[in-house]
């Protein structure tokens, strides 16, 4: 009886699967056109699975071998019982094969049915709790089922009851992870995220060590093309296969600054809310942990719906989308290699340019930005006040330099003045040939494109760009990772092939460990205490800059205490992404919890080689840390260098600092 | 019976502003207000129409400045095209006058310019209109009166009636103007008419220079503690010499003036 049931059913569930595949697709191209390269997507597909996509699954292992026995058993089991029960090749070695096979899995569903037991809680429960049993259905069902193929069973083995029940199994089975895959059951993220890593839309960060982390421009010179994203069906339509790949397992969620802090996000829970929203329908079916402060079920959307309403409630608030530090936490630890943080900023970008509705101070840093091209307000005359003394070259005066010395909008605090003054300092001992640009220098651009202000983004960019163009130098030093990123990874785009052929940009900690590494810097030894260091986001998850740093803390003696959260890991300091400017409240604050990392981690300093973060960790009442930036150490530590012809000499002089400039 | 309260045509006159610090042309912040009281009041009276106004040379860096307006949620302003130096006055209110507003809204002084502050005087001269100057809101309007709250120095506020239609002018006092937005400015339509330029002959025989800082009165404070000092810091300014009058004749208050003019220094 089985034999001729099971063909049946095998093609009855491979035909309703065909059918919701189709149905899922068109869901999908309700988005706006995206150009990737199909074939050669679909070819790369493999790889991109098997080593990008494990290379951040494999991060936790048991997790990791409990996949590959159940993805993979359940990919060839799949094969090979299309092949002996829905075409009857049961010959040879191919019904063995599927035994094998189904054992795999099986012994994949044990492990997904013990991390289920008591699941931490960023799982999603609801439908993904019957998942390992559904599993084990399924692999069960298929073993049994090939016994008596192979001959392990007489073929007329039990009773009619026994092969109902089978029947039933595999019924279960089937339904679960052939017509479920397709018609939005957990299994949807194996055919959605194998077509989202086929046609992702930054092919580039694919492959050992490649990143692609800049965010893309908005044609502004098209009048008919949409200012960001108001409705699902504005995102393009790779944008939304991304979304319908996400397996929840919400790694995102653990490692979101903004989730910790009790603001309303949740990274995890932004992506199922665009998948209610390119399907259509209310957010009260999702089983995950929801926004902090929002219950779940109150809100609902559609593909062509708004995504944030103008009053009362739609898909999401717009606190949810600016309570994002954009630091990338959530990309870094997503396997599915979904983009959270385009999402946010596409979004962002729809409330700013359409709406104008940047909340607190965002309007008014804009209007700033626009105004007096940095985001304080001040006087742009005055970038330069804070070295009245030092007598900065000036690149309006000698045309060209070995280095471009870019100060950014640190410029205009006083806090970052110091580490400027250091910085200058240690550029002046190593004898390098820098040059400013004084009050041609403008803001980079970066807070205003993070607030979703595409528009004054290009502009400062484009005359940023200009400035860039009239001068020769070989390299731009920045102690601004902000800069840097937009700089290196972002005015391209709009620069043109030609924009960076000649020069290439450094944050501080890279130039100085360059300068330590050709033997132009000399340090005292280190005798404070214990040190450990902060990321930066836009150093390290932006930029894979983290060796850099710590070899600048090693050359200056100090062992760094690493904090349980660090390098790739590390925890952002809460002022990226505007975050501080839109200030969504939240339980706690960002940088209150990173400065109990520094704690927890013995250190008493903490180096840090960001503006922005040592603002944000200055900031934290009663901190058990001093805050210095690299810059700083290094100035404090410089000694004269030994020449090389006089090396008796140098003994003399060893206590002797470097030419004073502070 | 219910007082009839239905939506009114108001007209905001805006100009083209100057950053204090940069010099840049933006959409000037008193004007911003006056807007952002207006669609206040869209909201307010549901029926309202708004609709901008500016009288002056067509410039891209102007238009620019103008386009901040319209991303505050309008989709027409209509610019009375002169050419540079002309006087604004006549052509304002010879367009004012052809399909009247019930309210004008104008913020109080330009920024740039003369920005002497005049024109919400000289245009409600001219069109027989009442004026009321420092505007904090339009509490209602009601068979034609509106009933406006006005700014008066220390917070303080008075309540005033007023037939329409009249003219408004706001200061800081107004509430602040909500964000420009980028899409809206850019889509939204200049609607320019040429206008007959009236050359503003006193402005062309004026002399311009860049202002200086007035020079501002010291405040002596003798006060012996701390608390002498905060009393004298958060104490109203008492007008110790000044005196009020009443019923007296043009050249009594004239005279009295000259003399306080005279006594200040501000006359030599």
């Amino acid at each position: 009886m089985l034999e001729t049931l099971l063909p049946i059913l095998i093609f009855a569930a491979l035909g309703l699967a065909v059918i919701g595949a189709w149905r899922r697709v068109r869901l999908w191209r309700q988005g706006r056109p995206s150009a990737v390269p199909l074939l050669k997507g679909l070819a790369a597909m493999p790889r991109r699975y098997l080593v990008d996509l494990h290379h951040v699954v494999g991060r936790d292992k048991v997790m990791s071998n409990t996949h590959v026995a159940t993805a993979g058993g359940f990919v060839a089991a799949a094969v090979l019982m299309i092949l002996v029960h829905g075409f009857g090749l049961a010959q040879g070695v191919l019904g063995w094969l599927l035994l094998a096979a189904s054992a795999v899995m099986f012994v994949g569903s044990r492990f997904v049915a013990r991390r289920r037991r008591n699941p931490p809680a960023r799982l999603s429960k609801g439908p993904w709790m019957r998942l390992p049993k559904s599993l084990a259905a399924f692999s069960l069902g298929v073993f049994l089922i090939t016994l008596p193929t192979v001959g392990l069973l007489p073929a007329d083995f039990g009773h009619w009851l026994l092969a109902l029940v089978l029947a039933a199994v595999v019924v279960w089975g089937l339904g679960e992870m052939v017509f479920g895959m397709t018609w939005g059951g957990p299994m949807k993220h194996a055919f959605a995220g194998a077509l989202h890593l086929a046609f992702h839309r930054r092919a580039e960060r694919f492959g050992e060590g490649n990143r692609s982390t800049g965010l893309k421009a908005l044609n502004l010179d098209d009048e008919a093309a949409p200012l960001g994203v108001e409705k699902p069906a504005d995102f393009t339509w790779n944008q939304l296969l991304g979304f319908d790949a996400c397996v929840q397992c919400g790694r995102c969620e653990a490692v979101c600054p903004a989730f910790a802090a009790g603001q309303p996000l949740n990274p995890k829970k932004l992506i199922q809310d665009m998948v209610v929203g390119l399907a259509g329908g209310s957010d009260a079916n999702y089983a995950g942990s929801p926004y902090p402060g929002k219950p779940v079920g109150e809100h609902v959307g559609s593909p062509h719906g708004p995504i944030v309403a103008r009053e009362g409630k739609a898909l999401v608030d717009a606190e949810t989308l600016w309570s994002c530090t954009t630091c990338r936490a959530c990309v870094e630890e997503c396997p599915m290699m979904i983009e959270h943080v385009d999402a946010i900023v596409d979004m962002r970008r729809h409330l700013t340019l359409e709406r104008g509705q940047t909340p607190n101070k965002g309007a008014e840093v804009l209007d700033n930005l626009i105004a007096t091209d940095n985001p304080g307000g001040f006087d742009p005359g005055s970038r330069l006040h804070w070295a009245a003394d030092l007598n900065l070259p000036l690149m309006a005066d000698v045309k060209q330099a070995e280095v471009l010395l870019w100060l950014g909008d640190g410029a205009f605090d006083m806090r970052n003045q110091r580490t400027l003054r250091a910085l200058v300092k240690v550029l002046r001992a190593a004898e390098v040939e820098f040059a400013v640009l004084g009050t041609e220098e403008r803001d980079s651009g970066d807070v205003a494109r993070r607030l979703g202000d595409e528009a004054t983004f290009q502009s400062l960019a484009k005359r940023n760009i200009a400035t860039l163009a009239k001068y020769r130098f070989q390299r731009i030093v920045t102690c601004d990772p902000h800069s840097f990123h937009v700089l290196g990874n972002e005015y391209g785009e709009l620069g043109g092939p030609d924009f960076n052929a000649n020069w290439e940009v450094r944050h501080h900690s890279t130039f100085i460990a360059e300068l330590y590494d050709a033997g132009r810097l000399a340090f005292a030894p280190w005798k404070g205490g214990r040190v450990t260091y902060h990321d930066p986001c836009y150093l390290g998850r932006y930029n894979g800059e983290y060796e850099a740093p710590r070899n600048v803390l090693k050359a200056l003696g100090i062992e760094v205490k690493e904090m349980e959260r660090s390098g790739f890991r590390s925890r952002c300091c809460g002022g990226g992404g505007g975050a501080p400017i839109t200030d969504i409240p939240g339980e706690r604050r960002i940088p209150d919890m990173r400065m109990n990392d520094v704690k927890e981690s013995g250190a008493e300093l903490v180096a840090v080689g960001c503006p922005q973060c040592t603002a944000m960790l200055e900031g934290v009442v009663d901190a058990a840390a001093e805050v210095r930036d690299i810059a700083e150490l290094v100035a404090d530590a410089l000694v004269a260098r030994a020449a090389p012809e006089a090396v008796d000499a140098s003994r003399r002089n060893a206590g002797k600092t470097a030419e004073e400039v502070i | 019976m219910r007082p009839e309260q239905q939506g009114i045509e108001v007209a905001v006159l805006v100009s083209v502003g100057r950053h204090p610090i940069t010099g840049r042309a933006r959409r000037a912040d008193q004007d911003a207000r006056g807007l952002e009281m207006a669609l206040g009041l869209e909201h307010q009276l549901p029926g309202s129409r708004v609709s901008l106004l500016h009288a002056g040379p067509r410039s891209e860096e102007g238009e620019a400045a103008l386009r901040g307006y319209l991303g505050m949620g309008l989709d027409t302003l209509t610019l009375l095209e002169q050419a540079e130096g002309s006087d604004a006055i006549p052509a304002l209110a010879e367009h004012l006058a052809a399909a009247p507003p019930q309210l004008v809204i104008t913020g109080a002084r330009a920024e740039r310019g003369e920005g002497s502050g005049l024109l919400p005087y000289a245009l409600a001269e001219r069109l027989g209109w009442p004026l009321v100057n420092g505007l904090a809101a339009v509490e209602k309007v009601e068979n034609g009166v509106a009933t406006l709250l006005q700014a008066l120095p220390r917070g303080q506020r008075r309540r005033l009636k007023v037939r329409l239609p009249a003219i408004v002018s706001v200061d800081a006092a107004a509430p602040v103007a909500r964000q420009s937005a980028f899409g809206p400015a850019r889509r939204a339509e200049l609607a320019a008419t040429a206008v007959s330029a009236e050359p503003d002959r006193e402005l062309a025989e004026w002399q311009l220079a860049p202002a200086r800082k007035r020079p501002k009165r010291l405040k002596i404070v003798k006060a012996a503690s701390a608390r002498d000092r905060f009393k004298a810091a958060a104490a109203k300014a008492e007008g110790g010499s000044g005196q009020v009058l009443e019923g007296v004749s043009a050249e009594q208050g004239a005279e009295a003036i000259l003399k306080l003019l005279n006594e200040e220094g501000v006359l030599r």
